[in-house]
């Protein structure tokens, strides 16, 4: 499969202006159709990373390039929103429109598409994101939760980035809500070619979705790899306060008895238990 | 005496058709642990708004059944003494922060009871001990994180000395490390006080080894009522009802249903490795 | 993280700024400094003498210095000084009083009329120290302490607690306001591409997802309020006064009592010798006199 770069990120360093050091010696590859995602405690940086790869923070020392393009070149931010999109966590904070059609409208009309292809883009993404065309007219404010982030993520999508950055999707969700969000997201990814990046704490999810997980410890890249080789680093998680999912912290308990520390699901569990009665037999 | 007696409680919002719950029946004894657990929007912040009393006094509706605390009607009992009586947390550490300094949000709901000052300083001192934020009394609001505000919001309630505590999604909205404290907390709770305890999570995992009875609101009633390992003996029926056992639990279920294991399921992650441990011989 | 509580070990954040972690004016009770806050940012009312009032800027900053306060920071309100110098003086320069006993020079082919260009000099630096008077306020004094300031006021309970409760309400909207402004960058939005009239829109767009956030915070501030048992009347079931636990924290002491009495008389005397006597007008100014001299003799 051929990877290209989508995002290069060289000697990262970022300060806040009250000199808070969030990030130190950054160095990372985004290539395009990963699903990627960031994991480490709260102060950890990732999502100050995150916010860097879409030019809203800029580095303080090393660059940050999407496609080539240096986020601090000026006028880099309208460029940047059709390349890479940022769906925050609440969808309150990015609605600001009266309707669903002109939230969605937003980005396609403010880098300047005429009329209809904006209309082309709006159906487009309201598709993809399962939000019904008789809800165009609709006031946002009145949706329920699930569907105000799916008008917010198709305002993104109308955008068509290549890469698009998730906070923290599950949060707050029922299983079946997660399932939902989660299984959108990896159709994007696998069926729509998209870099799908999320920011979460929740393991059990990144264990079923993510492919490539890098953990993210008081400013630093601890680690940047499958997430199955991920998980099996217990102790190097427990520095920035991550515990591997139950099923794996079981197995890897059970390690003397042969159980790999990289097992990420019940089904998975349950085949290493029959290997480990047949090496019995 | 029950702590809570639930009597075919129904609840309809105003402006909408159907009955956000109906035909609750629930008895809840003193000093025990309960989780309510199940999908979102299915009725679980309804049912622990009506026992705290949120509704019906902040909310338009049509009440239907009876609800009691250790023998009294919620409906007449005032603001300050359900507040006396009942604590309640709520998912947003934000919006339950309402002071400029913790100290003055744990000291807030104690000068609304007429406590005298005397009493105060004893009451912070324990709350701030078993809540873990001894060190955080002078911080304002913006010095400290989402995780500290939610200890700091179940230490205002416990500071009330309430004889029943409903946390509603305490941790959702907590990192890791958040999420890990408020867990800490309410096992402290549990050994510490003989409060009757009334949680509602998602965080089934580690929820689970703390109850003594768990209860799955599904579609405005009550699809399941029962103590944990006999509440996760049928996983596929959870599953259709919108929550799954925890892991470790699930693993065990398949194996007993592949007839590889006879007995309880376990309920934690000790209880899990030692059941394995059991089930594996012995190796060097 | 963006929010660290302590900036550096002197400082500490508050809503509107820092304050030092320690100060010999925390040996004050806040209800002495809350009576500096109403006394240095009102006295200038009765006072037109630029002479004096400089001195009294300068002692407001010398005062800052003593107590601690970071005087580098205050470089924000840079701008706010500079631009209100420039109008002010515009408007003057541009539309003077033209009174016939008014002295005039030419400059650079403009004629400026002394006393009304004296006059704008003269409420300039009035302006200037009632500004400072209450930012020093605001630079060593955390909210608690305002609250604590008006509780030991005695003002009702209803009052104190809307007051924290707008401040703390001021926090959240600006958190938000951070958020929202950062969230609509990310859909694209380019600040500083944007015109003034653009830029208006912009924020009155902003609005929105404020009104929306605070509208669905309302709710459950107020579950969260009655949750803890608080009723608006403040009053206690069963009779009995409210205990206040965290006065219990602050001492006045004898020093307090003599500062707020001071100032209470100095307030009073100014007031009195400006209203009474006209003294403090900006006819006795020895500066304005030196300068008309300067003018009328050239």
């Amino acid at each position: 499969m051929d990877n290209e770069i989508l995002i290069e990120v060289r000697d990262l360093m970022f300060e806040y202006p009250d000199g808070t050091r969030a990030l130190q010696d950054i160095d990372l590859d985004i290539y395009s159709n990963q699903f990627i995602a960031f994991i480490g405690q709260n102060g950890s940086g990732k999502t100050t990373l995150a916010k860097c790869l879409n030019g809203l923070l800029k580095p303080t020392q090393g660059h940050v390039k999407i496609d080539d393009l240096d986020t601090r070149t000026k006028g880099a931010t309208k460029k940047i929103v059709t390349k890479v999109g940022y769906v925050f966590q609440n969808p309150d904070h990015q609605l600001f429109n009266n309707t669903v059609y002109k939230e969605i409208a937003y980005g396609p009309r403010n880098i300047g598409l005429k009329e209809d292809e904006v209309k082309v883009r709006v159906e487009e993404a309201a598709q993809v994101c399962g939000v019904e065309f008789k809800l165009f007219e609709e006031h946002p404010f009145f949706l329920t939760k699930g569907l105000r982030q799916r008008v917010a993520i198709a305002s993104i999508l109308a955008m068509r980035p290549r890469t698009i950055i998730v906070d923290e999707p599950t949060t707050g969700q029922d299983l079946r809500q997660s399932i939902e969000v989660m299984n959108f997201l990896r159709d994007l990814w696998e069926k729509e070619g998209h870099t799908i990046i999320i920011i979460t704490h929740e393991m059990p999810i990144v264990a079923q979705y993510s492919k490539r997980t890098i953990v993210l410890g008081q400013g630093r890249i601890l680690m940047d790899a499958s997430t199955p080789e991920v998980f099996a680093e217990a102790d190097l998680l427990a520095q920035t306060y991550v515990k591997p999912p139950q099923i794996t912290r079981l197995a890897q308990a059970m390690q003397r008895y042969g159980f790999s520390r990289n097992i990420l699901t019940v089904s998975e569990m349950y085949n290493a238990w029959l290997e480990a009665i047949a090496r019995r037999a | 005496m029950l702590a809570v007696s639930v009597r075919d409680l129904g609840w309809k919002y105003s402006g909408r058709n159907r009955f956000a719950i109906e035909h609750i029946d629930l008895d809840i004894e003193v000093n025990t642990f309960v989780s309510i657990v199940g999908p979102n929007e299915h009725g679980k912040t309804t049912l622990v708004s009506c026992i705290k009393g949120i509704i019906p006094s902040s909310f338009h509706g049509v009440w239907r059944g009876k609800v009691e605390i250790f023998g009294e009607d919620v409906r007449t009992m005032s603001a300050q003494r359900l507040a006396k009586e009942i604590g309640f947390v709520f998912a947003d550490p934000e919006a339950q922060f309402t002071s400029m300094t913790v100290e003055e949000e744990l000291v807030f709901g104690l000068e609304n009871i007429g406590l005298p000052l005397g009493e105060i300083s004893g009451r912070l001192e324990w709350v701030s001990q078993i809540t873990m934020i001894e060190d955080l009394l002078d911080k304002s609001p913006y010095e400290i994180s989402g995780g500290q505000k939610q200890r700091v919001a179940i230490a205002s309630v416990l500071a009330m000395k309430p004889r029943i505590l409903i946390l509603d999604e305490p941790t959702s909205m907590l990192d890791p490390l958040g999420k890990d404290f408020i867990f800490e907390i309410m096992t402290n709770i549990k050994k510490e006080t003989d409060l009757t305890v009334i949680v509602v999570e998602h965080n089934i995992e580690e929820v689970a080894p703390l109850s003594d009875m768990m209860v799955l609101i599904y579609n405005g009633g009550i699809a399941k009522a029962a103590p944990p390992a006999e509440f996760f003996e049928n996983s596929e029926f959870l599953e259709e009802h919108g929550i799954l056992p925890p892991q470790a639990t699930m693993f065990f279920d398949r194996l007993k249903r592949t007839n590889n294991y006879t007995g309880p399921l376990p309920i934690s992650f000790e209880e899990a490795t030692q059941k394995m441990e059991a089930l594996l011989p012995a190796r060097v | 993280m963006a929010q660290a509580g302590v900036i550096s070990q002197r400082m500490r954040r508050t809503l509107l700024g820092t304050v030092p972690i320690s100060s010999p004016l925390y040996a004050l009770h806040p209800v002495t400094r809350f009576f500096t806050l109403l006394f240095l940012s009102v006295i200038s009312m009765f006072i037109d003498l630029p002479e004096i009032n400089i001195a009294l800027l300068i002692f407001i900053f010398l005062y800052m210095k003593w107590a601690r306060v970071d005087i580098s920071g205050l470089r924000i309100y840079m701008p706010l000084t500079v631009t209100v110098a420039i109008f002010m003086f515009s408007v003057s320069i541009g539309f003077p009083s033209k009174r016939p006993e008014f002295h005039t020079f030419e400059f650079l082919g403009i004629t400026f009329y002394l006393e009304s260009l004296y006059w704008t000099f003269a409420s300039y630096w009035r302006l200037m120290a009632m500004l400072f008077g209450t930012i020093q306020y605001f630079s060593t004094n955390r909210e608690r302490e305002t609250l604590v300031a008006i509780r030991s006021l005695k003002a009702p309970f209803v009052i104190t607690y809307f007051f924290s409760l707008a401040l703390r309400s001021a926090g959240m909207f600006m958190e938000d306001l951070r958020t929202i402004r950062e969230a609509e960058r990310a859909r694209g939005l380019d600040e500083t591409s944007l015109s003034l009239r653009d830029r208006a829109k912009l924020y009155a767009m902003y609005m929105i997802p404020l009104f929306t956030l605070a509208i669905r915070r309302t709710d459950e501030i107020s579950n969260a309020l009655y949750a803890r048992g608080y009723t608006i009347s403040g009053k206690i079931e069963g009779g009995g006064k409210r205990s206040d636990y965290i006065l219990t924290h602050y001492q006045i002491r004898n020093i307090d009592i003599a500062l707020m009495v001071a100032m209470g008389l100095i307030f009073i005397a100014i007031a009195v010798a400006r209203i009474g006597f006209g003294v403090f007008t900006v006819e006795e100014s020895p500066f304005r006199q030196f300068l008309i001299q300067l003018v009328s003799g050239s």
